[in-house]
């Protein structure tokens, strides 16, 4: 029921045979210096990350400037306050931390004299059975595989995910979330559809799967539909609805996180 | 409302008593060969030029005069004008039948009196197609195609290439009305938008109404494409087809009763996947892709007063992806028409129309299979009269009751299947209206076009309604349990006025004002002709949309009449504009209505019409300068900002040249400033994935769009028994790459770098072949 990508899919069907791409050069607007922030907390307990960066110009290389000198703090609803420090530039964590199923997180951090809030809601593990690899029908010519995940959705609760995968150590440059709206309680069989990376026998995928609260899964989401440029350009980019208040890029989320590595065939 | 309807109509009865000594000629004008009424044929009085009127959409006319001796000159392009004497006394019946012309013959025997209806006749921002010119446009893949065609004039704009969506002075594509024999196409898009659902074949009379909208059409905001199929031949039966690259086609026409009754029925399929078959590749060839339609109608009269007519059009896609994902779409539409003469005055059309649009997603795989549906029904029934007072009046009025059924989505699956069935509330609204419209002649000058529509929205339970907060949350909800249970009602009353000075029969300045209103509304959050159309009605959160639109032109014929030239300027209003919240999942959406969000917009410009309707050489040139703007609190910070379809310069040529018996050239040129396209103003890191950040909306262009088609037809030697034709086309001659799309990626040769890809669909020129034959 993913639909922008079943119609992506189609359509790019029809297109094969005529349409054509093209690098070209376009002179863009600067808006840069903008906040960005992304901050993570998982149930795996050691350092947790939060950065700090700004937004670069489209035509600049892809190194963001560090905001140092912040002062970030994370609490959870019973009041515990973790201290993050920043080391290196940009980048702040607290040594030993684990989240909690069911526990609210609330970043709080001070920069250039304004303070930015956000919170995020811990879901409940939901296990990732298995990663399985097969042939794609979608492309079955060139050889190809697709991805596969497997889990068992807990029911009665809504639960969203995002996947992020690797091929060989590298990132496959995709969004891949899904949510329970039509799968609610039942065994779950998510392709992880992309046209990045071309996965053959032999790779070695890694696949980690994050259950993520809503409003992370949004940000995720609208990513996503933005990625994938259908029929007439697909939906008008924006920046993705996020957390964080005072507006800010980026987001705070706080998540599960389980990671599985299997050789496809 | 019905009180001011009422004085209006006792008014004109009364006009009506004093007009003293008249008489009335009424009738049906008819194609000489085919029995095909005509639309939109002049009626006029030689010995009075002031005097006249023109054929209905149901070919019948009456006009009454003062008593005396006249020639009635009857009128309609691509006929021999026939001018009868009449001695007028008292009421006559005047049936005619014109003699199509043969193209060239027309260039030798000028007619003496070409139409100079676009100066004389009030109407203005609207255009009529000649379904011969249609017919010789050049088009992609040689299907031609009535929504193509009608892109290529002014105030109208293609959603863009491989997009049978158009957009009409700054509209949004559902804010247009389109009418197959009165019955309304919620998708007329074949195979994600490349055709459109109208077999040209079967299609009569095209017109199209951009502003000063006639009282009697209403329910959209933006525009009116008014089709009419044709009845049939009722002299002889005829076939005619074509074999294309794509599809073929085939019409059968005959009398059902010679002179009284015919049939005509139309269809075509494409056969795309036949050829998928045949290749090696697996991977394709388990795939489908086609659509067919088809199109019937027949008719009968059973005298002078009474006729009947009953048509109907059934299309469906397919579109499959082996063993994975199906999908298919389609309009089914049905039109039972009965026309009444209840006086030489007074005309009377009732029709009961069927309308329904569903489509349907499928899983096909094992336990993932699923059955996705949604589905819209209407069933109309609409009463048209019209009562011709004098000349000076010509009086329409009636109503309009219409019930929508809608299933916003449904999703069925089997045991084994990790989707769960679910089931939208099924929503059930009468969208009602009363009209009544004057066209008043008031002197050898002006004319009066005004009339008043009261349109009404009754939504009725039974279900669950909610009421949203603009955060999306639920403010209210309540239960409904009868289908007589009235949720909510909104009553919208749309003034029309259009008035013509007549400087001289080759002048005329026209100005209008008019109000529309929309209660239905589709939501589809791609841009795109993807089939999952979405109808929803207007409700507790969603309010009518309403748009007010002036305008002012100014008409002019030249070389008698040969050319017509026109200028229109508009700026229109429109409220309660729907959008869509960020990361929106419409379908099969219980609470889809808290994802929208409302604004308002606006539309201005200036267009410019040069036609040459006769001769050897035809054609138009078109040019619009525009401009349309949408608002909305949450987006661009609540300032206007332009809409994706705000094209600032459209230009488009149309040439049609006959060399001779046998050949028929034709090009067509367009030129658009691109669309409006947001770009981003900077990059970051977001869970390792380069992303973008933005600025404003719609700020920036795509490059600029132009493409040149040339067709030519070669018609066969005259035969007794048969003819035949062949089509050429060549789509983008030039091969130009008219820029469809432009997407940030990170480079593929420069790490750590950005670039920008430009995707053309069709890079290449396009050439196709078409055997036509008809018996």
């Amino acid at each position: 029921m993913k639909t922008p990508l079943i119609y992506f899919m189609l359509f790019s069907f029809i297109l094969v045979i005529t349409s054509c791409d093209k690098v070209i050069d376009i002179r863009l607007d600067n808006e840069t210096d903008r906040l960005v922030i992304e901050g993570n907390i998982t149930d795996v307990l050691g350092p947790q990350v939060i950065k700090l960066n700004t937004n670069v110009a489209v035509s600049n290389t892809n190194t963001y400037p560090p905001v140092t000198g912040a002062t970030v703090t994370v609490s959870d609803q019973a009041g515990n306050v973790y201290k993050f420090t920043e080391a290196p530039a940009g980048t702040y964590t607290t040594p030993k931390m684990i989240g909690v199923a069911g526990n609210t997180y609330t970043v709080n951090i001070v920069t250039n004299g304004k303070t930015y809030k956000a919170s995020s809601v811990m879901p409940k593990l939901v296990a990732l059975r298995s990663v399985s690899s097969s042939n794609s029908s979608y492309n079955s010519s060139d050889g190809t595989r697709k991805i596969t995940v497997h889990y068992l959705d807990s029911k009665g609760v809504a639960n969203q995910y995002n996947f992020l995968m690797w091929v060989n150590d590298v990132r496959v440059k995709r969004v891949l979330v899904n949510n329970d709206d039509f799968t609610d309680g039942n065994s779950v069989s998510f392709d992880l559809m992309e046209n990045d990376i071309g996965i053959n026998p032999g790779d070695k995928v890694t696949v980690e799967m994050q259950c993520v609260d809503k409003e992370i899964y949004t940000y995720w989401f609208t990513l996503m539909q933005q990625n994938y440029t259908g029929p007439g350009g697909g939906v008008t980019p924006s920046d993705p609805p996020n957390n964080i208040s005072p507006s800010a890029l980026g987001y705070f989320s706080a998540h599960t996180t389980q990671t599985k590595t299997i050789t496809v065939k | 409302m019905a009180k001011s309807i009422f004085t209006i109509f006792i008014t004109f009865t009364a006009i009506a008593a004093y007009a003293q000594k008249k008489a009335t000629i009424n009738g049906t004008v008819k194609d000489a060969a085919t029995g095909e009424t005509l639309i939109g044929a002049s009626v006029t009085l030689q010995e009075l030029s002031a005097v006249g009127t023109a054929t209905n959409n149901y070919g019948f006319y009456s006009l009454a005069v003062t008593e005396g001796e006249y020639t009635l000159l009857f009128t309609c392009v691509g006929y021999n004008t026939i001018a009868q004497k009449v001695s007028l006394h008292k009421n006559q019946v005047i049936n005619i039948s014109l003699s199509p012309k043969n193209g060239l013959q027309e260039v030798v025997v000028r007619a003496k009196r070409l139409s100079n209806d676009n100066v004389v006749l009030p109407q203005m921002g609207v255009e009529k197609l000649n379904m011969t010119q249609i017919n010789q446009v050049p088009v992609l893949l040689g299907e031609r195609d009535i929504l193509k065609t009608i892109t290529l004039l002014p105030g109208i704009k293609s959603a863009g290439e491989g997009n049978t969506g158009f957009y009409v002075r700054g509209g949004a594509s559902d804010q247009n009305l389109i009418l197959l024999d009165e019955a309304p196409i919620y998708n007329a898009s074949h195979l994600l938008g490349f055709f459109s659902t109208f077999n040209s074949d079967a299609i009569k009379d095209v017109s199209i109404y951009k502003g000063g909208m006639p009282a009697e059409y209403g329910g959209r905001l933006s525009s009116v494409l008014d089709i009419k199929m044709n009845d049939g031949n009722d002299k002889d039966f005829a076939v005619q087809g074509g074999i294309g690259l794509i599809s073929s086609r085939i019409k059968v026409e005959g009398p059902l009763v010679k002179d009284k009754g015919s049939f005509m029925v139309s269809a075509r399929r494409t056969y795309v996947d036949l050829f998928l078959k045949l290749t090696t590749d697996t991977s394709i060839r388990g795939n489908s892709l086609y659509f067919y339609d088809v199109n019937a109608k027949a008719n009968y009269h059973f005298n002078d007063k009474n006729a009947i007519y009953i048509s109907g059009y059934l299309g469906r896609d397919v579109l499959a992806l082996k063993d994975v994902l199906g999908t298919n779409w389609g309009n089914k539409t049905g039109t039972l028409r009965f026309t009444h003469l209840f006086s030489t005055r007074l005309f009377s059309n009732t029709s009961v129309i069927y309308s329904s649009y569903n489509f349907v997603v499928q899983g096909l795989q094992n336990t993932r299979s699923f059955k996705a549906t949604s589905e819209i029904n209407d069933i109309n029934l609409k009463e048209d009269l019209q009562y011709s007072i004098g000349y000076q009046h010509t009086l329409k009025f009636g109503f309009n009751i219409l019930l929508h059924d809608i299933t916003p989505g449904d999703i069925t699956s089997p045991k084994n299947s990790s989707y769960n069935e679910r089931h939208v509330e099924k929503r059930h609204g009468f969208e009602n209206a009363l009209y009544a419209s004057d066209e008043w002649k008031v002197n050898k000058h002006l004319t009066f076009l005004y009339g008043l529509r009261l349109g009404g929205l009754f939504l009725l339970g039974p279900g669950t309604f909610k009421t949203y907060d603009d955060a999306g949350n639920v403010i209210s909800s309540k239960i409904y349990y009868s289908k007589t249970d009235l949720v909510k009602k909104y009553l919208n009353l749309e003034p029309r006025f259009t008035a013509n000075y007549v400087i001289d029969d080759q002048n005329s300045i026209k100005a209008s004002y008019n109000r529309n209103t929309q209660n239905i509304h589709l939501l589809s959050n791609s841009s795109s002709n993807t089939p999952t159309y979405l109808y929803v009605m207007s409700s507790n959160n969603i309010k009518p949309e309403i748009a007010d639109q002036v305008s002012t032109g100014y008409f002019k014929n030249f070389s008698d009449n040969a050319f017509e030239f026109s200028t229109e300027v508009y700026y229109k209003w429109m409220q309660n504009q729907i959008d869509y919240k960020d990361g929106s999942q419409l379908l099969v959406n219980q609470d889809v209505e808290s994802l929208l969000t409302y604004g308002s917009g606006r539309a201005y410009g200036v267009e410019v019409f040069l036609k040459k309707k006769y001769g050897r050489f035809n054609g138009w040139i078109g040019y619009t300068l525009s401009r349309t703007e949408r608002k909305f609190d949450d987006i661009n910070n609540g300032h206007y900002y332009p809409a994706r379809q705000d094209r600032t310069h459209d230009v488009s040529v149309v040439g049609i040249y006959q060399l001779n018996k046998r050949w028929t050239f034709s090009s067509t040129f367009i030129y658009g400033t691109g669309n409006a396209v947001t770009y981003p103003t900077g990059k970051y890191s977001s869970g390792g994935l380069t992303t973008f950040s933005y600025s404003e909306r719609n700020g920036r262009r795509m490059p600029s769009s132009n493409r040149l088609d040339i067709g030519a037809t070669l018609d066969g030697k005259e035969h007794k028994k048969y003819h035949s034709s062949w089509t050429f086309s060549v789509y983008n001659v030039y091969a130009h790459r008219d820029p469809y799309s432009i997407t940030f990626r990170d480079s593929k040769t420069v790490p750590n770098t950005t670039e920008a890809v430009e995707t053309s669909i069709f890079a290449t020129l396009i050439p196709s072949v078409t055997w036509n034959f008809n018996f």
